[in-house]
């Protein structure tokens, strides 16, 4: 047998490619073009009787900021990178909304970038609306959008490029202390400036007129929707929300930002990724959170796992790691 | 914060369960409810390799109670603590299966071609998967064997048994072929049951098209750019390929491990398939040393779909880290 080395490998590929004898070219057929597309990104599993959709949203790509973790040194967020097979300097961020249809609600629960951003992006990000109609679901037969919280990827698929409802006939069900939070004037007054401040803005741009009037809030430990119970899992912000979703014995632990992308946050809880607005809350939700999933075997469904962000977890050095759930051909 | 226990959290959602009178929003929608969907996308995933494009496409997956001798050469209860440790269902192992379709810009080339009709409703769905990426059955130009198992061969006949790639050229690896179509070591393996129904199943799929298959030799291109590299232990024939276009490439390596939760991780384990395990064993080692070197891109037949990802060493074995799913090519 052939011996492994890269030389051998390539070097057969090369003196291979040099001779012109293989007689296999009888086809007169004109080659197929590139389909230059990606499948649309969504997928399906049960909850006992609750079918769950995950849409993707696409990702965004863009170079790390020096304090993209803000008590880690770069190069040490660029090694736990480098473990994952990752680019150097790069953050590739997933987003991943899901769409729970439990009989008697077909809820969104978060939204994505929004359509806007499918221009803006180039297609990278923005997806979650033609994801979700290629899985089957419109948009307008949606009557539940449940917000974990306010930051931009979450909300701003509440609107489309032309400002108008994205779910038109949906009530929009948010978390009582995260609406209070950013709906304050004072708060808003006293916000950091800069990225704080910014997402004010975008709260308010976002929660318009036609929003508010289909706003209900709903409180932390109640059921949002049947088989939906919403629990408080602040320090990404103020009040930031998981959920669990249990149908008959099953489980999943829907996270929304306990963690930022697992391969830095879920290893390393100790990480503190510069969009946790109190960092060392947003710590201790984590650990507590994680240690429940992995005592309890619970599956995570996690926003910026990547798609279709489904798995479980297990302790890992100091960290915990995620097992992506095998890809079930049926449902 | 509420403490995170199971117990906690669903005494909590018993209690709201049990008092009806907190939610003013359930009544006023008058859409009604939507049925549910009941229906899994068509797993199919594109990637590029320099200018070429490749669908990774899944055939399915099984799950099926672990036979005793699932791993021959370490008692069943350690087996059944990695599939847990996998998270796989009680008492099963579940195994996926993954074709793949590169097109080189010449040439449409797919490897492998998954279970077929007829196995189980989880299997053989490859042509449904080429039909929602698009891709036509008749515009295949080639198909290439890794080795001539069920589950790499069958999905070349439809249900009919018509060759369900009418204008492609058929390719098995030489010493796979002489292997399974040897009367002689048919007759070998008549006490051996698995081994029986292969050598059958063998004959079964290809004794028709026997006439105008094409056998390829090991360090030599099957198509543009995609080189059989000698990968034997697993069947005597059995051939991984590295995929290179540009500065890029990628290794496929068809069966090098079946399932990575179990033999990418415990490379000496030695799965039920394979037919000299003690080779595939050495086999293993030497390509998983290769790719963690290379730091090459790995697709694995048996991989979850879609099967990509990267090997890395860890104790005594290996791990794979998938890739990302990227919702732009």
């Amino acid at each position: 047998m052939i011996k492994f080395t890269r030389r051998n490998l390539f070097s057969a590929a090369a003196g291979a490619a040099a001779t012109a004898a293989l007689p296999f070219d009888h086809s007169v057929r004109a080659a197929t073009p590139a389909a230059g597309k990606q499948a649309a990104g969504w997928y399906r599993y049960k909850i006992g009787t609750i079918e769950v959709t995950v849409a993707t949203d696409g990702v965004a790509r863009f170079k790390m900021a020096e304090d993209h973790v803000i008590n880690i040194k770069k190069d040490v967020v660029n090694a736990a990178l480098a473990e994952v097979f990752m680019e150097k300097d790069m953050m590739t961020t997933p987003y991943n909304p899901i769409c729970i249809n439990t009989g008697s609600k077909l809820a969104v629960v978060d939204t994505g970038t929004g359509e806007a951003n499918y221009e803006k992006s180039n297609g990278v990000g923005g997806q979650f609306i033609t994801n979700l109609v290629a899985s089957g679901i419109d948009r307008a037969a949606v009557d539940t959008v449940i917000i974990s919280h306010y930051h931009g990827d979450h909300i701003n698929g509440l609107l489309m490029a032309d400002n108008s409802l994205t779910y038109p006939n949906a009530e929009i069900l948010v978390p009582t202390p995260e609406h209070k939070y950013w709906m304050d004037d004072g708060e808003m007054g006293r916000a950091e400036k800069g990225r704080i401040e910014g997402n004010f803005k975008n709260v308010r741009r976002v929660f318009n007129a036609e929003v508010l009037k289909r706003v209900k809030t709903y409180e932390w430990g109640k059921e949002v929707i049947p088989g939906v119970t919403a629990q408080g899992t602040p320090g990404h912000t103020p009040g930031h929300t998981s959920y669990v979703i249990a149908s008959g014995s099953d489980t999943v632990y829907v996270q929304s930002d306990v963690t930022h992308v697992p391969f830095l946050f879920v290893r390393h809880p100790d990480w503190h990724a510069f969009y946790d607005q109190d960092a060392d809350m947003a710590e201790v939700t984590r650990r507590k959170v994680y240690d429940m999933l992995v005592a309890d075997k619970m599956r995570v469904q996690g926003f910026h796992y990547p798609f279709p962000s489904l798995a479980h977890v297990e302790k890992y050095g100091t960290g915990y790691r995620e097992l992506p759930v095998v890809w079930n051909p049926t449902i | 914060m509420m403490q995170l226990t199971r117990r906690k959290l669903f005494a909590g959602a018993a209690a709201v369960t049990a008092s009806t009178a907190f939610m003013p929003l359930m009544g006023r929608s008058a859409l009604a409810s939507a049925p549910a969907a009941g229906k899994q996308a068509a797993a199919f995933y594109r990637y590029k390799v320099g200018s070429y494009e490749c669908t990774s496409i899944n055939d399915g997956a099984v799950s099926f109670p672990m036979p005793d001798t699932f791993v021959k050469n370490i008692p069943k209860d350690q087996a059944l603590a990695a599939a847990e440790a996998a998270y796989m269902p009680k008492g099963k192992v579940t195994v996926p299966f993954n074709p793949q379709i590169i097109n080189t810009g010449s040439k449409l080339v797919l490897i492998d071609t998954g279970y077929g009709p007829g196995i189980a409703p989880s299997v053989g769905l490859l042509p449904a998967g080429m039909a929602a990426a698009g891709i036509d059955p008749k515009a295949i130009d080639v198909v290439v064997r890794s080795h001539l198992h069920p589950d790499h061969i069958n999905g070349l006949k439809t249900a009919d048994g018509k060759v369900a790639f009418p204008n492609a050229e058929i390719m098995a690896p030489s010493q796979d072929w002489a292997f399974w179509m040897s009367d002689e070591n048919m007759a070998k393996a008549q006490d051996n049951v698995m081994m029986k129904n292969y050598f059958a199943n063998t004959r079964k799929i290809l004794s028709d098209v026997a006439g105008k298959m094409t056998k390829y030799d090991w360090g030599k291109e099957v198509a543009p750019g995609i080189t059989a590299l000698a990968t034997p232990g697993h069947t005597p024939g059995h051939t991984s390929f590295a995929v290179a276009s540009g500065s890029s490439k990628i290794l496929i390596q068809s069966d090098v491990t079946n399932i990575p939760e179990f033999f990418l991780r415990n490379p000496d384990w030695h799965v039920a398939y394979d037919i000299d395990p003690v080779k595939a064993a050495e086999t293993r080692h030497k390509f998983y040393d290769m790719a963690a070197a290379e730091k090459a891109m790995v697709v694995g037949f048996h991989f979850q779909f879609p099967s990509i990802g990267y090997v890395e060493k860890a104790g005594t074995g290996y791990r794979l880290i998938p890739v990302a799913w990227n919702p732009t090519i």
